[in-house]
């Protein structure tokens, strides 16, 4: 029951980059002790509150946002399934179980050989992982050919490693609670760096996401009707893959697992657009972003100077879409 | 008077042997005679039970107890969420103990099984307790001991330097960051020894912060009792910190964590670790 | 007569069982042949062969070369697909859908032209769906859905249309421009190979190829008597063509 959707796409680029401002303005000024703008506060220490904790967080944030909205939106050009999220493949608990086996490799041996494990840092292992389980996937289902066995390996490969990290939780209980952490989601740790990592990583993702956009849209036709177009369809397959895997792993290493916000970023633009993917990828982007933006001042202002999980608050945000979405269409 | 007299010492003989204590829920525990084979599923009560001489009577305990020695040959029960009911019963108790929010507890009562939850969580819970399992244990000397340990606190506080005191304090237990906060155990100790708590109490007890508030408190020391804690110099902004850039960070090795964490008869040990910290003793610095 | 798709010893093998077994086909060029058979003759397998989007063995021409020798984009250029039960793309404007017809001659990452936007017009125009360009395709009723992806098919501007089952949920009057659509599309030198169920709607084509369990039965024109009893025979004779008005029609015989 959708009405004719004419509005072009463009103003609602230029919404959400404004909501983005505001929300980035509103992240500089929410801090440890709830709403608190220092802009006005002289100060050499209020100056590095701002440039070195709060800003970076913020647009760190954003970063992973857009990110985990992008690969939200291929994944579901991609398997051409609007119910499919950036964690399809596995690298959600891909990320998991890299993030436990190096806290176990820390805590063995914590002098020895820990220059390398360091260097790595949890970032790089929860990187590895989730790209490690990708690659495991394809593996399993044997190339690119089939989306179909692309999707149950995703499945599979998810519930195989989700089991294991459980398993190397069960072996090392010390670990649970940095796992917890890591889990649920925060920005708290995100510095410069990280943020220039984010930037890079969604730069380029973004690029070559919507050098592709064609191929997804013909792609929504049908396989057949694709390749009938002149698609190549196995190397389109792999890098849109390898767009998602690097895309997801570079957020999930930074922020953790954050639920729902490729499923919903999506969505969102599309009830508000009916756009090519020329469109929507950039798009979902901007929502990705802001919801996850908005989700963390969120998490930091409820219970300052306590944090709340940022993935707890992204879960109730978007579950509330969805039941929204549910009870909006009657069919 | 006779009568009385005759009361009286029937009243005490009952009383030497049958045992009636309420545990932390509410729930009175009746033992008509003190317990031959005791199960703990808490370390720290493990260690108290221990403390009182009761570690001969210890038939199993859960798998985190490993102290003292002595606890380390038991058989391994299970941890907080997973006690393994089976061998529990094999073992035949007379009594187990565990933690109030132990699943054990009603399964273990529809056995038969006589079952006490106890979890000291402050430093009065832990007199408390100190009581009732004196009482269990039938152990005379209960109050002399912890009269031992309380002036074991008192002593390692006094240690302390007198400029030393009101050092601020930010005490990591696990990264998130969670902090320990006033109302916790290892809050109550530090104040006990001299130390200023960074995080109030009105947290709760181990509040999972904003970070920015550990770097806008700008603690003197930093005491982490978890090696699995991201990097300090790494995390945004804390490089500002006077207890980073003074390297007056103490990184508590596995060991010294369960002495400090387990409210418990090493409390005077956890309070002497603390103080060893605070005038800069301790051997562990920052990574 | 030239040859527009030539087929020598086609098979076909899918999940096991031999869909086609040694096809040799022939198709004119600037004709329209029908394609017809019962159930699991096999017809949509042989459309999809010819237009490459199966694995085969065998040999396929299209217009006098291998067909691997075109390319991905030159074979996307030669020849327009229409497939049976598209799903999908529901979420995207009528007038976009139609636009990704052009993708063959569009350079990787240009956007649409002139000329694209005006073949988009032309066919969506040729199609009857321009008036509601703007409405996403999910919300069209299955007719103006199917003239929708008709339209896609048509813009591509390839001189091989290739369509199964074109006239899924189009209504007579529909039914009738589409018709009108091929024989334009013949007229102006354009090849057309459609399958089709509706035995009627076949007899209009100019050949007809009989298909029977994964074998070409018969190939002949429309007006052959030969061809209809053919026709009839692999029906099972459960259906007769009879001349009305100047057409054939196939009539159910109960």
């Amino acid at each position: 029951m959708t009405v004719s959707a004419v509005r072009s796409p463009a103003p609602l680029a230029l919404m959400l980059l404004g909501v983005t401002a505001l929300l980035c303005a509103g992240g500089v000024a929410v801090g440890s002790l709830g709403w608190e703008p220092l802009w006005s506060r002289a100060g050499d220490a209020s100056a590095a509150i701002l440039w070195d904790i709060r800003l970076p967080r913020t647009l760190g944030a954003w970063f992973a946002g857009a990110l985990l909205g992008l690969a939200g939106a291929v994944a579901q050009g991609l398997f051409r399934n609007p119910l499919a999220d950036p964690y399809l493949l596995g690298s959600a608990t891909g990320a998991a179980l890299g993030v436990a086996v190096l806290l176990v490799l820390i805590g063995v041996a914590p002098a020895a050989g820990s220059g390398w494990i360091e260097g790595l840092g949890l970032t790089g292992a929860a990187f590895a992982g989730a790209v490690a389980a990708v690659l495991v996937t394809l593996g399993l289902a044997k190339g690119v050919q089939h989306t179909l066995r692309l999707l149950l390996a995703g499945v599979v490969v998810g519930m195989v490693f989700g089991a294991l990290a459980a398993l190397v939780m069960f072996w090392v209980p010390d670990i649970m609670r940095a796992m917890q952490a890591f889990l649920l989601g925060t920005t708290g740790f995100l510095g410069w760096a990280s943020v220039g990592l984010l930037a890079t990583l969604f730069a380029i993702s973004l690029a070559v996401a919507v050098a592709f956009s064609r191929a997804l849209d013909a792609l929504a036709l049908g396989e057949t009707t694709a390749a009938s177009l002149g698609i190549a369809l196995g190397p389109v397959r792999v890098v849109l893959i390898g767009v998602m895997a690097l895309a997801t792993g570079a957020a999930v290493a930074q922020v953790g697992l954050v639920a729902f916000i490729g499923l919903v970023a999506p969505h969102l633009v599309r009830a508000a657009v009916k756009p090519t993917h020329r469109w929507l990828l950039p798009l979902a982007a901007l929502t990705g972003g802001v919801l996850l933006l908005a989700a963390d001042v969120l998490a930091r202002w409820l219970l300052a100077p306590q944090e709340l999980p940022v993935g707890v608050l992204t879960a109730v945000l978007g579950g509330g879409y969805l039941l929204w979405l549910m009870h909006r269409r009657p069919s | 008077m006779i009568k009385w007299l005759c009361l009286l010492l029937c009243a005490f003989a009952l009383q030497a042997a049958a045992v009636q204590v309420v545990d932390d829920r509410g729930v009175a525990v009746d033992l008509p005679q003190p317990p031959r084979r005791i199960v703990s599923m808490l370390p720290s009560l493990t260690e108290l039970v221990c403390e009182l001489g009761g570690c001969e009577r210890l038939v199993g305990v859960d798998n985190y107890s490993n102290w003292p020695p002595a606890a380390q040959k038991l058989p391994r029960l299970g941890g907080l969420e997973d006690a393994n009911i089976e061998m529990i019963v094999a073992l035949k108790p007379d009594l187990v103990l565990l933690a109030y929010s132990s699943r054990a507890m009603a399964r273990l009562e529809s056995l038969g099984v006589k079952a006490m939850a106890l979890e000291p969580k402050t430093i009065a819970d832990l007199r408390r307790v100190w009581e009732q399992m004196g009482h269990v244990l039938g152990a005379s000397d209960a109050q002399r001991l912890w009269d031992r340990v309380d002036a074991g606190v008192t002593a390692a506080a006094r240690s302390l330097p007198v400029s030393l005191r009101g050092t601020t304090v930010y005490f990591e237990v696990n990264s998130g960051p969670y902090a320990a906060s006033e109302g916790s155990f290892i809050g109550e100790l530090l104040a006990r020894v001299g130390g200023a708590n960074i995080v109030p109490g009105n947290l709760g007890p181990f509040p999972k912060l904003n970070p920015e508030f550990v770097v806008r408190a700008d603690p003197q020391v930093i005491m982490i009792s978890d090696r699995n804690s991201q990097a300090l110099k790494d995390r945004p902004g804390w490089d500002r910190i006077r207890a980073v850039r003074t390297g007056r960070v103490c990184m508590f090795t596995p060991e010294q964590g369960d002495v400090l964490v387990r409210p418990g008869p090493r409390m005077a040990q956890a309070a002497r670790l603390m103080v060893d910290c605070l005038t800069g003793r301790l051997k562990e610095t920052a990574r | 007569m030239s040859v527009a798709l030539l087929a020598e010893g086609l098979r076909v093998t899918l999940g096991g069982a031999e869909v086609l077994r040694g096809i040799d086909l022939a198709l004119p060029a600037g004709r329209w042949t029908a394609i017809v058979g019962p159930n699991g003759a096999g017809k949509t397998t042989l459309l999809k062969a010819l237009a490459q989007l199966l694995p085969h063995r065998g040999r396929v021409q299209l217009l006098d070369r291998e067909a691997s020798a075109w390319g991905h984009r030159g074979r996307a250029r030669l020849l327009a697909w229409l497939g049976q039960n598209q799903g999908g793309a529901e979420d995207l404007l009528a007038r976009d859908v139609v636009m990704l017809g052009r993708l063959p001659h569009q350079p990787w990452l240009g956007a649409p032209g002139a000329a694209d936007g005006a073949a988009v017009e032309a066919a969506m125009r040729e199609t009857q769906c321009w008036d509601w360009r703007d409405r996403a395709l999910g919300s069209l009723s299955g007719g103006e859905r199917q003239r929708v992806l008709l339209a896609r098919a048509l813009a591509v501007q390839a001189p091989l249309l290739l369509m199964d089952e074109p006239l899924a949920n189009l209504d007579p009057p529909h039914q009738a421009d589409w018709l009108r659509i091929v024989r334009r599309h013949v007229e102006r030198g354009g090849t057309a190979l459609s399958v089709l169920h509706e035995i009627t709607m076949a007899l209009h084509a100019d050949e007809i190829v009989v298909m029977d369990a994964g074998r070409i039965v018969h190939q002949g024109r429309c007006a052959d008597g030969g061809t209809h009893a053919a026709l009839e025979s692999v029906f099972q004779r459960r259906i007769s063509v009879h001349s009305l008005a100047g057409q054939w029609v196939a009539l159910p015989n109960e």
